[in-house]
């Protein structure tokens, strides 16, 4: 019995820190392997970070390199025939399109707000509300729903802004991660940060940031503008 | 080589050449997600998932021969997986937690990556709504005790005995449906 190590194990998974080795007894085992299971159920919680992809690859690239070079030109090993053969044509095509979507992904964070995502102006529209002024403090990040539109509010250095919650890859609906911070799609694992900009992806091309709402404040309320319900009857 | 369409299926793997990988390169960028997604099914976390991932990666490219075909690189990389997650368990918990087994379906298809949702969907139905409700709070929608103590409309000190319970019973329950 270890109830202390299974506590600070369950917190720690629930939080996203790595947990702490302990010694379960047998049902202390089941019961983390019933928590590691319900974690993993998580939509999209399984996607892997960019970063992470990225890192990994410049780690084994490193090994590669480090590898290749010494080794004398015996190694029939197809990575070195490759090179001088006609295949490398195919070699560099790929590296060239595993580069570039790399470089994209990498990008999206220098990126500002402005030039990525592109605002969504209805032609005809009008203002909607989304929120009280008060359900939306710093920090916060509040989905509404009007219809023709929906997304997420929040509120950057006092200012609101609201960003599109629909995919832009495919069109499904993102929901909020609260304890990641991030909108996530439940079609492709793809995330975006909850100014719109791509997170993660695993894609063969990165989607587009989220479209920005345009949004006023006025008298304690939120709007957004929004195109109207189409007033048609079924 | 033309074959490297950027076909967008519902499984985002690039379609290879049936002689197998051209480098290194793209056995890694073809097989990376579906690797980190098998062992994150099975140790929950990122961090774990992470240094397991680079793990896999970092011993299984070495010695591999690339006049392989995809099919044997991809059984050879879980096959990687399972040693590594094996060792994981032995190290920090000293016991088995959770594996990687011998399957017939391809390694980066969804069964093999993980059954973790449906087996977690047969557990929550057959558990009183409180217990349900409670595990679907914390850690299938990631709310924070205090969140799901408002949601609930219970105490935060009710939430984690609620918690624990229902884990506990959960576990009961998903380990008589495995054997």
């Amino acid at each position: 019995m270890n109830a202390r190590g299974l506590r600070r194990y369950i917190d720690d998974l629930l939080a996203g820190r790595r947990p702490m080795p302990f010694r379960p007894d047998d049902f202390e085992a089941a019961q983390i392997r019933t928590a590691i299971e319900l974690q993993a159920a998580r939509l999209g919680s399984d996607a892997p970070r960019q970063e992470f992809l990225t890192d990994l690859r410049r780690r084994l690239a490193a090994q590669e390199t480090g590898v290749a070079a010494p080794a004398p030109k015996t190694g029939a090993n197809r990575r070195h025939v490759i090179v001088g053969s006609s295949a490398a044509a195919a070699a560099a095509v790929a590296a060239v399109s595993i580069d570039r979507a790399l470089i994209d992904s990498g990008q999206v964070a220098d990126r500002g707000n402005d030039s990525g995502s592109e605002q969504l102006t209805p032609s005809t529209g009008r203002w909607m509300r989304v929120a009280a002024s008060a359900e939306v403090p710093d920090g916060v990040v509040h989905p509404f729903d009007l219809g023709t539109v929906n997304g997420f509010v929040r509120r950057v250095d006092g200012k609101a802004q609201a960003v599109s919650g629909v995919c832009t890859h495919q069109g499904c609906r993102l929901w909020f991660d609260a304890p990641d911070d991030r909108l996530r799609c439940p079609c492709h694992s793809t995330s975006f940060s909850p100014a719109g900009q791509v997170l993660t992806h695993q894609l063969p091309i990165a989607p587009k940031p989220l479209p920005t709402l345009m949004v006023r404040e006025q008298g304690g309320v939120i709007e957004v503008f929004v195109p109207p319900e189409p007033n048609q009857p079924a | 080589m033309t074959a490297h369409g950027d076909s967008v299926g519902p499984r985002p793997l690039r379609a290879v050449p049936d002689g197998g990988y051209p480098n290194w390169e793209a056995v890694y960028q073809d097989n990376a997600t579906w690797v980190y997604r098998t062992i994150y099914a099975r140790v929950g976390n990122r961090a774990d998932a992470e240094d397991l991932t680079a793990e896999v990666f970092l011993a299984a490219l070495r010695p591999l021969r690339l006049t392989a075909s995809v099919g044997e690189v991809r059984g050879y990389l879980r096959a990687t997986a399972r040693t590594v997650l094996a060792a994981h368990w032995r190290e920090t918990l000293g016991r088995e937690i959770t594996s990687i087994d011998d399957i017939e379906q391809p390694p980066e298809s969804e069964e093999a990556i993980s059954t973790a949702p449906q087996r977690v969907a047969g557990v929550l139905g057959q558990l009183p709504d409180n217990y349900r409700q409670v595990l679907e709070l914390r850690f299938l929608q990631g709310r924070s005790i205090k969140e799901s103590a408002a949601e609930l409309g219970v105490s935060v000190a009710n939430v984690k005995v609620l918690q624990h319970r229902a884990l506990r019973l959960a576990a009961q329950v998903n380990e008589k449906g495995e054997s």
